[in-house]
């Protein structure tokens, strides 16, 4: 186990899947942050990829330990946004890492889609861009030099 | 010939110089792109890109950059230091200046205007454009007639159609995106596959970031691009003239780099942060000084968002990033809106699910998190579409570039500090040009629209620090590029700009070098020399 996952402990892993759940609940068929385990291997693999997070998201997690998480989360957000954001990023980074989320979300990455040359191209097999050259020159013209 | 950066105008100035023949060095601070890092074909994407392209030097920290202290600037400065520059993270919007542009002292009464016209201009934007590979449409009806971009532009899309129907509708100008993206196999350049991440690396090579570009070409044509090297100054000889630059390479090491001609393109910053510190007995304020102005007149663009969410599946995290469209409707002054000159809008992807829960462009009034999280995602994640608003900010000598008195980068050399304000005419036209683009994304459909709440990090265009005038009294360099103070030491880069438009920089950038650059060859004989 690398350093970056050792420093967090089942306690900590803990206190973020209490409030990685106000952050995303279950609902509209959707499971919330800990049941898709960014708590657990999500977390590990968003520290792989990002161990620049792993410090500040152990501060962050050490305030909440032990007390109320919907209270310290709000707190959190009013006084520390630069700790909320790296636990935000966390938390929904991980969230969209697992592939059962990105398949009921409907999203399946930024794909490859070829360009299709249309010529002529539809804007102007529909006259979609004819309006545009009916109005004629929309610009100032470089005003002539005083003689 | 030196040439100090490998971003855009020194790109362009190096592959020129070697098709003419002349030895050419380039000393660049940073390395070449690892696009083993570009992420976009995995899972992974959203959340690696913050981390291998961010676009702050200050959060980056790279080895190859250096402090900007922006802690007295509405705006920070984002840059690339590297082999491509600001090209690398670059959104490709391939902007040409409007005329007006180039005559504001004349047609509006302010600042100054230009020492060429667009006219002037005109045949090096039409090589640049097929010299890059650059996609768009001519005959957009903003600017004069005459010949387009090589390539056709990248499709409209659902969302580009829509809201050129509603600016059809609303009798306002849309025009196909202008992007220095290749749609087709172009030279290097394969074909975009709208994967919508250029700003975080092209990991199909279809962008045309200089890198790709210009530098493979310019090193098989002889060029010696030198990476790693980072000037610490430029040195100056008994006769006035530059005779090369002194410069510490990764391993700390000093070199000196002699030539007889050297040519800055170190972006607005860069650019007079190496000029102030290579101030000497007889140029104490730094040298091309004696106007005063090296490091004034900062301009850096306001940048607005406004975001539209629509009933209807735009599959708005794909296409170019790049714009699909662009609108230059309130572009001209219109003196009765309460402010002068105006903005360009380009319309872009919104990005994948992570970019849903950002607080940019979204605002913390609309924060995802919570029970609604899921409804949310839903009405944001390919269902919406954005305007980008890049805002004119007029020269103002208060907005500046100077050295930071204590902070040094990993060389010693005095870090760079900025001091920019926005001005009330910036405020008066960004808050103008919202309410249109809001206005904009309404007639297509929307059935809500977000104004991005205003972010500092926005600082992509870094112009003016170094104004370009036909009187030494009042400019740095001269209509050529040349230093009025030392004649064999140029700028190509945007400090040279008078004022700062309103559109991407980059096609200007790569114009104005070309022109430059073209001058130099033909003037070359007849310049005078250290050698």
């Amino acid at each position: 186990m690398s350093a970056a996952l050792a420093r967090f402990d089942p306690g900590r892993r803990a206190a973020l899947a209490a409030v990685a759940d106000l952050l995303i609940p279950i609902g509209d068929g959707m499971p919330a942050a800990s049941e898709a385990g960014v708590a657990g291997r999500w977390l590990d693999e968003v520290l792989q990829l990002r161990p620049d997070f792993g410090p500040p998201l152990a501060a962050v997690l050490d305030r909440l330990i032990g007390v109320d998480p919907k209270a310290a989360l709000d707190l959190l957000r009013a006084d520390d946004p630069a700790g909320f954001g790296v636990l935000a990023e966390v938390v929904a980074g991980g969230y969209f890492l697992n592939p059962k989320v990105r398949s009921a979300i409907r999203y399946p990455g930024q794909q490859s889609v070829p360009i299709a040359s249309e010529v002529p191209p539809d804007y102007e097999q529909d006259g979609l861009i004819a309006s545009v050259k009916a109005r004629g020159p929309i610009y100032r013209p470089t005003p002539r030099p005083t003689p | 010939m030196l040439i100090v950066g490998a971003g855009a105008s020194g790109a362009v100035a190096a592959k020129r110089l070697a098709e003419e023949g002349f030895d050419v060095v380039c000393l660049e601070q940073g390395g070449w792109p690892d696009y083993n890092k570009a992420r976009a074909p995995y899972p992974d994407y959203e959340l690696t890109s913050g981390r291998d392209w961010a676009w702050d030097p200050n959060a980056r920290g790279a080895p190859a950059d250096y402090p900007v202290d922006d802690s007295e600037s509405d705006i920070t400065a984002l840059m690339w230091n590297g082999v491509g520059g600001g090209t690398v993270v670059f959104a490709a919007h391939w902007q040409r200046n409007m005329p007006s542009d180039f005559r504001v002292r004349s047609l509006d009464g302010i600042a100054d205007d230009w020492p060429f016209t667009y006219e002037d201009l005109e045949p090096y934007y039409v090589r640049a454009e097929r010299d890059w590979g650059v996609s768009g449409l001519a005959g957009d009806t903003a600017f004069p007639g005459g010949d387009g971009p090589p390539m056709a532009p990248v499709p409209l899309g659902r969302m580009g159609r829509r809201v050129a129907k509603a600016h059809n509708d609303l009798g306002w100008h849309w025009w196909p995106g202008p992007n220095a993206i290749a749609t087709q196999k172009y030279g290097r350049l394969n074909p975009c596959t709208q994967r919508a991440t250029c700003l975080w690396g092209c990991s199909e090579g279809a962008k045309a970031s200089v890198d790709r570009t210009y530098w493979p070409v310019a090193v098989e044509r002889g060029v010696t691009l030198v990476t790693g090297a980072r000037v610490k100054r430029l040195q100056l000889g008994s006769n006035g003239l530059v005779t090369g630059a002194l410069y510490v390479d990764r391993d700390g090491k000093e070199h000196v780099q002699r030539a007889a001609v050297t040519i800055l393109a170190c972006n607005g910053i860069g650019t007079p942060r190496l000029l102030l510190v290579s101030a000497t007995e007889t140029h104490p304020a730094g040298l091309g000084n004696s106007s005063g102005l090296v490091g004034k007149r900062l301009m850096m663009h306001p940048f607005g968002t406004v975001v539209g969410l629509f009933d209807e599946d735009l599959d708005s995290w794909q296409g170019a990033w790049g714009q699909h469209i662009h609108s230059l409707e309130f572009y001209e002054t219109d003196h009765a809106r309460g402010f002068v000159r105006g903005a360009k809008w380009g319309l872009q992807p919104t990005g994948g699910p992570l970019s849903m829960t950002h607080s940019y462009p979204w605002g913390e009034e609309n924060a995802i998190w919570g029970p609604g999280f899921h409804q949310q995602l839903r009405k944001r994640l390919g269902r919406s579409a954005m305007w980008g608003i890049i805002a004119e900010d007029l020269p103002e000598e208060s907005n500046r570039v100077v050295l930071d008195a204590t902070k040094t980068d990993d060389s010693g050399i005095p870090a760079a500090r900025i001091q920019y304000r926005m001005s009330e005419n910036s405020r008066r036209l960004m808050a103008f040009h919202q309410a249109r683009a809001k206005e904009s994304l309404e007639a297509a459909g929307a059935y809500e629209t977000v104004i991005a709440p205003f972010i500092r990090a926005t600082g992509w265009h870094l112009l003016g620090t170094a104004m370009m005038g036909a009187d030494p009294s009042r400019s740095v360099v001269d209509p050529w590029g040349r230093v009025h103070d030392v004649p064999n030491l140029y700028i190509f880069d945007g400090s040279t700009w008078p004022t700062s438009a309103g559109m991407n920089p980059t096609a200007t950038i790569a114009a104005v070098a070309l022109r430059g650059v073209d001058h130099l060859i033909a003037e070359r004989r007849d310049a005078r020399t250290s050698s």
